[in-house]
């Protein structure tokens, strides 16, 4: 059995019981085996020292006069849910025992208890503790290595390709004709190459700010017909270089979707920029919206490549790609659509794919319309 | 062309400062430059230019905001445009910073690197753009 010597400082136990004998004896068994003991022959006592000092475990009696133990397990409870309460009792019944679990209590000792039972007991509370804050210390070290990763990934990776690439378009700008045209293939070779990359890594940083919940703002609320609208606007220049048709067709009645703009715009973006790239030339994409219900409906519906039946499952998965021959070759950096469904996700909404290989795909997503929230907020 | 007119650069990136000096030189106008916030903005009170290219991450992560405070701020500097330009807005940056919110008064906002052809075209226009009222005094 594990005794609380592993960390430096004893780890501290509160007893709470009108029984000054058993204050007593609890205080002996767990003295001499390193723990520090403070006990307290009332709820009121032990609540006010919890202001102070925060144990690992607290032993609380059911039966007590004035406060009781139920209460004083829902006081605890409300100073810090994150302390673990253990429950004393001479009913032993299996009522008691529910209505203290309820309460929040973690476990559960009948008198009389030999002193076994109460190390049994009080190791196990310690390592409940233990294991609770070990996960907030690793939670939250992992959220400061994401941050350092999103931090890297910025300057250190990004702003020098920014620049190699930023000379190249330069370059090709202001001198691209008197170049030899072996240079001037290869200056937009890399280009494309270069922006393969920062392409990849705005989609990953995206990616890690959604996971931080850091982009979706779901109290915010957006107008989906002007969102996109420039959505397509911004996807035209690419829509011409492929020689693919977008057009849009929205309900411009739709009410306002929750969701701020950016959130809502990356993902429509992400699908529509799909629908043209895994596309033939002379394609079509057709983006539809309209109200659903208490939803508001996207579709972008392609008649490009499709996407294989065995794929459709996985493909908002991070990094998957489909693996089919027209699809390969195709760069992309296999996290649009994990974006899409990580905030949508977060936005309250679903995302679904459709699609018959050969003859193109359909994306639909819903997202709630912000009204809903407004008036569940108002009620 | 339109008139030379001078352009102030601020960025601590030597590389886009040395890339976007050539594009605008290219066109006719005069460049100058500050590797940060400080030496920029007294460089713009020294040479008042008619358009600025900023920054927004350089050494410290906003010293370009607060670069940008300053010049709103300066009388002789308050109505040059201001494009910034920065690598932390990607494709919709309009969605991302709203302009008209006020915290951040600059006339554009340029993605990193910036299309040669889109940049000119918005340096063409805020350069033509009528004076604000009240700007014609410095």
């Amino acid at each position: 059995m594990s005794r609380p010597a592993e960390s430096t400082a004893p780890a501290r136990i509160f007893v709470i019981d009108d029984d000054d004998v058993m204050l007593l004896s609890c205080r002996r068994i767990l003295e001499r085996d390193g723990y520090a003991v403070e006990t307290f022959d009332n709820g009121h006592e032990g609540l006010t020292r919890l202001e102070t000092v925060k144990p690992q475990l607290i032993l609380v009696d059911l039966k007590m006069p004035e406060l009781d133990g139920l209460q004083v397990i829902q006081r605890i409870r409300g100073l810090d849910p994150d302390l673990v309460i253990a429950v004393i009792t001479g009913y032993a019944t299996i009522a008691t025992a529910v209505d203290a679990m309820k309460a929040g209590a973690y476990d559960f000792l009948p008198k009389p208890f030999t002193p076994d039972e109460l190390r049994l007991v009080v190791t196990r509370g310690c390592e409940r503790w233990r294991l609770a804050n070990d996960s907030k210390r690793l939670r939250h070290e992992k959220e400061a290595a994401e941050r350092r990763i999103v931090t890297f990934l910025t300057h250190q990776l990004k702003s020098p390709l920014a620049a190699a690439k930023q000379y190249l378009d330069v370059l090709a700008f202001t001198s691209g004709t008197e170049l030899p045209p072996k240079a001037a293939e290869w200056i937009a070779r890399s280009q494309a190459r270069l922006e393969e990359m920062l392409i990849l890594i705005d989609d990953w940083l995206t990616l890690a700010n959604v996971e931080r919940g850091a982009v979706s703002h779901r109290e915010a609320s957006t107008e989906l017909p002007a969102v996109i609208s420039q959505v397509a606007q911004a996807a035209a220049p690419h829509a011409e270089r492929s020689r693919v048709t977008v057009t849009t067709s929205v309900d411009p009645g739709i009410p306002p979707v929750c969701g701020d703009a950016g959130s809502v715009a990356t993902v429509i973006s992400n699908l529509v920029i799909n629908g043209i790239k895994y596309n033939h030339p002379s394609g079509e994409v057709t983006l539809r919206a309209a109200r659903e219900g208490e939803m508001a409906r996207v579709d972008v519906t392609d008649n490009g490549i499709g996407i294989p039946e065995e794929s459709l499952p996985r493909i908002f998965e991070e990094f998957y790609r489909v693996g089919n021959g027209a699809a390969r070759d195709v760069p992309g950096s296999g996290l649009g659509l994990a974006i899409c469904r990580r905030i949508v996700e977060e936005l309250g909404g679903s995302i679904e794919a459709a699609s018959t290989l050969g003859s193109g795909s359909t994306f639909t997503v819903r997202l709630p319309l912000a009204t809903r929230t407004g008036s569940q907020r108002a009620a | 062309m339109s008139e030379p007119k001078t352009i102030l650069i601020i960025d601590d990136d030597p590389d886009f400062v040395a890339a976007i000096s050539h594009l605008l030189e290219t066109c006719g106008h005069r460049v100058r430059s500050a590797p940060d916030g400080r030496k920029g903005y007294e460089l713009a009170q020294a040479i008042l230019p008619d358009l600025v290219l900023l920054d927004v991450m350089m050494t410290e992560r906003t010293e370009g905001f607060f670069t940008l405070e300053r010049i709103r701020r300066t009388p002789a500097l308050k109505h040059v445009p201001v494009i910034v330009v920065s690598s932390i807005y990607a494709e919709y940056p309009s969605f991302r910073v709203n302009p008209d919110a006020g915290w951040l008064p600059a006339d554009l906002f340029l993605a990193k690197p910036t299309d040669p052809q889109r940049l000119i075209d918005e340096v063409t226009r805020l350069l033509a753009a009528p004076p604000v009222s009240g700007s014609v005094a410095s």
